[in-house]
């Protein structure tokens, strides 16, 4: 069993409505992004490209991150998803500078978006995070538990993303990868992610 | 009373109001906070998925920037930068000073009312407008999204489709050109619905071209991108149709001769020839060698084709003269207007022609229909501009000749048919034919639609539709006729605005030119934000967002998706009211009442909102805002299904049939291909203008497209200038979402939300760097307005392009307000009829600037 997820950039229109149910779904203040939409761009005019790419944590299979973890605060369930336990995080950050794909957050000191007006939605949803510590994606492992697939799958309007087993050769996730060429981000660092993409 | 609170877990169906899709909601409310907004996966509209604005609602509900409580102005002084000096009254205070200068107001000219409202605004302005009829006030305004949007693309939506906008066959179409449209990219009607639809499309196989000055959301997706001069799409649809009849005889025969006013005889004076005893316009059957009314059994077959002699005159098919009209726009004569290589539009041309498969036919539920899986679509970038009317016309037509029109794979009117709700009957609609044979809407979202033309009659509105009837919707003539009504012969001047959530200041064209006009107006204001166009308010109401209201007309003919299920929903309140806000609906209730309208209000109700008998409203009783939304429910879905059953279920549906969907083959209604009646609606509509001594171009009244420039293309460009264009993102809907924290975030990473993009060299030879704050000038304005460059090389080089409406300046939007939010391009675009197609009065949206490097970020 290991938990992969396939972004298919040919669906993928760089609405951002992933990053944005991400906020929502995990509640997570100003400056952390667990899910970002870049923008690349290649070709001379009029020959242009242009291609929107969802980036957020690769939940690599070696992640480089878990390596450097002084505290042990980085750990990997058996089921591939790597994760923080926030209270052994003591926000040293060293794992943010081994993840080679940017996607791990600091949260400095709690923030509101609207400074000292805490909407009640913040009110609630920020006592699920910490200050000084580290964050970032976790497949959604809430939603997992009670059998829902991760907030930025379900809601997806142009259904870009498939979640599943990467493990079970019949999974759609694994058909899509075989079936569409599948390929991962910096496949040369060894790291091997859990998130694949399928071409434009 | 806590405990019971500490237990609340629950999910309300609902609808999103932060664009006009109208996405079906299911929000999670935990202890009376609402901590998700979701799709609602039983809804056919946008099957449970959301778009970021869907999304992001939660803090536009909590937003502290909000307004709570009724204020009033105390700074006598109006201005866009001017303090008006809030202060909080009460809602008592404010209704008796409404009501008191509402009633001296209809006393007096009810026509000094104006509404001004938008799109987002889709149940409360409806209701407003039924407010403003029985008030008896003609004078409405959707600002910035009804001119930004679609207007001549509406009218002809109207003439050609029976529906308000249209979408590609997202099942079946195989070839879609886009000119200027987000359409499945996260703009355009059913935003979420079609996105996912069309991204299937992509996945097999279908080919999308897009041309744009721009390689935004769009045509990011497009399997080519077209680079294209603002403004000129018209020309390159011209030599598309010209290539397609003239050089490759790609044309669906059938389909113009039975469907379409293609075979009816042209005279040289350009109008229909009619016979003589029932004045039908007349067609050429071969067979028989002699003319006959359109409508005679004894056809044989139509003449597309030929010369002929009736009654002693020339008499030519109107496809003849099409053709022979098309003959000098060449592709080589539009690739110096557009840019595009003439072998780039021949290409286009054939593949659209080839990928049209004339001839060729599919079955669906057992019924063989013709499959032509090409289809055209165009908005905002390619219409709005001066040339209107005759763009559009020419763009519509690629998809009328090769009769792609409303079957299996082609372009599809937006709800034109409807058989109704199986169980009551109700919601029924179907394009009909008039006496001439054309196709008149069943379905309209306003009073009436363009065809059959109103009469021409004076200055009666505010804005020149009373004028020029062929305007479908929200007119751009309104601030050049609002600031100065004698001169439009207008007898009397706006004296009050009721103002339903729009920030019109910021998303029409130069906001000085629009303070001017609006600013000795009492305005009142049902607003969410205290936004720009509020400093120009006397009153502000707290309105009730989307989230916090209740109503039933959310769902409109635009709403649905053209495939699939009808689905109608309820949009109803998923928190306890907070501080003194209010709907907007609730509110004109009481007003009705203040007023003494009631009797005709509920009148226009029963009348506007279908809400029949036994459920009608009778004058006697007086309703609530509840028991209305319920009475109306019941008219259209039966007894059972009232508002408490809508409260609980969110929505109906029921499967669309092949007959709706793809109606045209079961239509006798035919549309025109030659636009015959315009030229005597505008030899009327002259004749009106000159006997109000008004100065007005009515050229464009003419039966057969052709292109002509904007002023921007008319401009001098041995000066360096550019020009300047802005576009849709789907991380904003107009101006109304930029104090939303979580769609700033996401639009701050992306760097053309915010900024400029201008092409890499078109900057070199500026010295502009990638991120430099650059100022870009108007040359009619004199504005200059400021942002950050975005290098791209996916623009025209003549072009800058600016996304969205940014750039606030109240000092009420505490996250929209900051430096670097974005440009409110409007700065740039002048107010004047010089900018304004006449026929759909339509405002242009492309401006030349010069645009230079700025010193330090002030």
């Amino acid at each position: 069993m290991r938990y992969g997820m396939v972004i298919d950039l040919k669906r993928c229109i760089g609405c951002t409505g992933c990053s944005v149910v991400c906020k929502a779904e995990n509640a997570t203040p100003p400056g952390v992004l667990w899910l970002r939409v870049i923008k690349h761009e290649s070709g001379k005019y009029p020959q242009v490209r242009r291609i929107s790419i969802p980036l957020q944590c690769m939940h690599c299979a070696e992640p480089p991150c878990l390596e450097v973890c002084p505290t042990g605060a980085t750990f990997q369930h058996p089921n591939g998803i790597v994760d923080i336990d926030a209270d052994k995080c003591v926000g040293c950050r060293y794992c943010m500078m081994a993840c080679p794909y940017d996607q791990r957050f600091f949260n400095a000191e709690m923030r509101y978006y609207f400074q000292e007006h805490p909407t009640p939605f913040e009110q609630v949803g920020y006592q699920r995070h910490q200050e000084g510590v580290v964050s970032k994606c976790n497949f959604c492992l809430p939603r997992l538990e009670r059998g829902l697939e991760p907030a930025c799958v379900a809601n997806c309007m142009t259904k870009a993303r498939t979640f599943g087993d990467l493990d079970n050769p019949l999974s759609e996730v694994s058909k899509l990868v075989r079936d569409r060429g599948g390929y991962q981000l910096y496949p040369e660092l060894g790291t091997n992610p859990s998130i694949y993409y399928l071409p434009p | 009373m806590a405990a019971n609170l500490a237990q609340e877990d629950r999910w309300i169906p609902t609808t999103c109001g932060v664009c006009y899709s109208v996405c079906a909601l299911q929000v999670h409310r935990v202890n009376g906070t609402v901590v998700k907004i979701e799709g609602n996966p039983d809804s056919a509209t946008n099957r449970g998925r959301l778009c970021p604005r869907g999304v992001s609602g939660i803090m536009t509900l909590y937003d502290p920037n909000r307004v709570n409580v009724p204020l009033k102005r105390t700074n006598p002084e109006k201005g866009l930068n001017t303090d008006p000096g809030w202060v909080q009254i009460t809602w008592e205070e404010a209704l008796d000073t409404i009501a008191a200068r509402l009633s001296k107001i209809r006393r007096e000219d009810p026509r000094k009312l104006l509404l001004t409202g938008t799109v987002t605004t889709q149940d409360e302005v409806p209701f407003a407008k039924i407010f403003a009829m029985t008030f008896g006030t003609p004078n409405g305004w959707n600002s910035g999204a009804g001119n930004h949007c679609g207007t001549a693309e509406h009218l002809f939506g109207a003439l050609l489709h029976a529906s308000w906008s249209k979408l590609p066959d997202p099942d079946h179409c195989r070839y879609l050109l886009n000119f200027g449209t987000g359409t499945g990219s996260g703009s355009y009607y059913c935003v979420t619905g079609m996105a996912q639809r069309i991204a299937e499309a992509r996945v097999r196989g279908m080919k999308h071209v897009a041309i744009d000055p721009f390689l935004g959301p769009g045509a990011e997706k497009a399997d080519e991108w077209i680079p294209i001069r603002p403004g000129t799409d018209g020309a390159f649809a011209l030599a598309m149709l010209n290539v397609l009849l003239n050089e490759l005889s790609i044309y669906d025969g059938d389909y113009l001769k039975h469907h379409t006013n293609a075979p009816y005889l042209i005279g040289d004076d350009g109008l229909y020839i009619r016979d003589a005893k029932q004045q039908l316009p007349l067609i050429w059957d071969p067979v028989d060698a002699g003319e006959k009314p359109f409508s005679d059994p004894t056809i044989k077959d139509f003449a597309l084709e030929g010369e002929y002699r009736v009654n002693g005159l020339r008499a030519r098919p109107a496809f003849t003269i099409l053709r022979e009209h098309l003959k000098p726009f060449t592709p080589e004569w539009a690739e110096p207007i557009t840019t595009v290589p003439a072998a780039t539009i021949r290409r286009i041309a054939n593949e659209f022609g080839q990928e049209a498969r004339i001839g060729s036919t599919i079955v669906l539920e057992g019924k063989v229909l013709p499959y032509r899986p090409v289809a055209v679509m165009y908005f905002k970038g390619a219409q709005g501009h001066k040339n209107a009317l005759l763009s559009s016309m020419a763009l519509e037509l690629l998809t009328e000749v090769v009769g792609a029109s409303n079957v299996p794979g082609g372009l599809l009117g937006m709800n034109s048919c409807s058989l109704g709700y199986p169980e009551t009957g109700q919601l029924k609609w179907t394009p009909k034919a008039d006496r001439d044979g054309l196709m008149v809407t069943g379905r309209w979202p306003n009073p009436s639609p363009p065809y059959p033309p109103r009469e021409v009659k004076g200055a009666e509105t505010i804005d020149l539709r009373g004028m020029i009837p062929t305007c479908p919707g929200s007119s751009g003539a309104l601030p050049v006729v609002m600031a100065d009504p004698e001169r439009f012969k207008v007898p009397y001047k706006i004296e009050m605005n009721l103002h339903v959530g729009s920030n019109y200041v910021m998303t029409f064209a130069n906001p000085k030119a629009i303070e001017e006009a609006f600013r000795n107006v009492f305005q009142v204001s049902f607003a969410l934000f205290l936004d720009e166009s509020t400093y120009l308010s006397d009153i502000v109401l707290p309105a009730a967002s989307y989230l916090e209201r209740l109503s039933h007309t959310a769902d409109w003919i635009s709403s649905n998706s053209p495939v699939g299920e009808w689905c109608y929903h309820v949009r109803q309140p998923v928190v306890g009211q907070i501080a003194e806000r209010r709907s907007a609906c609730d509110v004109l209730l009481e007003l009705v009442e203040r007023l003494g309208m009631r009797e005709e209000f509920y009148n226009f109700v029963n009348l506007m909102l279908e809400v029949k008998a036994p459920y009608a409203l009778e004058t006697d009783s007086r309703y609530s805002w509840e028991e209305i939304v319920d009475r109306r429910y019941k008219s259209l879905f039966g007894a059972e299904r009232g508002l408490e059953w809508f409260k609980e279920h969110g929505l109906v549906k029921w499967p669309k049939k092949v007959e709706e969907v793809y109606w045209k083959p079961f239509s006798h209604t035919r549309v025109p291909l030659y636009f015959e009646w315009f030229k005597p609606l505008g030899e009327k509509v002259r004749a009106m203008s000159e006997k109000l001594g008004i100065e007005l171009d009515t050229s464009a009244f003419q039966p057969l497209p052709e292109w002509r420039p904007c002023l921007s293309y008319k401009e001098n460009s041995q000066d360096h200038s550019l020009y300047a264009i802005y576009y849709k993102i789907p991380m904003q809907t107009f101006s109304g979402t930029y104090n939303n924290p979580w769609l700033d975030e996401v639009s701050k990473i992306d760097r053309f939300a915010y900024g400029v993009a201008i092409n890499t060299e078109t900057a070199r030879q500026r010295g502009i760097r990638e991120g430099d704050w650059i100022e870009i000038k108007s040359s009619p304005t004199g504005n200059t307005i400021r942002g950050q460059a975005a290098l791209t090389e996916g623009i025209h080089p003549e072009v800058v392009a600016i996304a969205g409406c940014g750039g606030h300046w109240s000092k009420y939007l505490s996250v929209a307000n900051q430096d670097g939010k974005g440009l409110c391009f409007e700065w740039l675009m002048p107010v004047g009829l010089d900018n304004v197609d006449i026929p759909s009065l339509t405002q242009d949206q492309c401006v030349r600037v010069t645009v230079s490097k700025a010193g330090a970020q002030p």
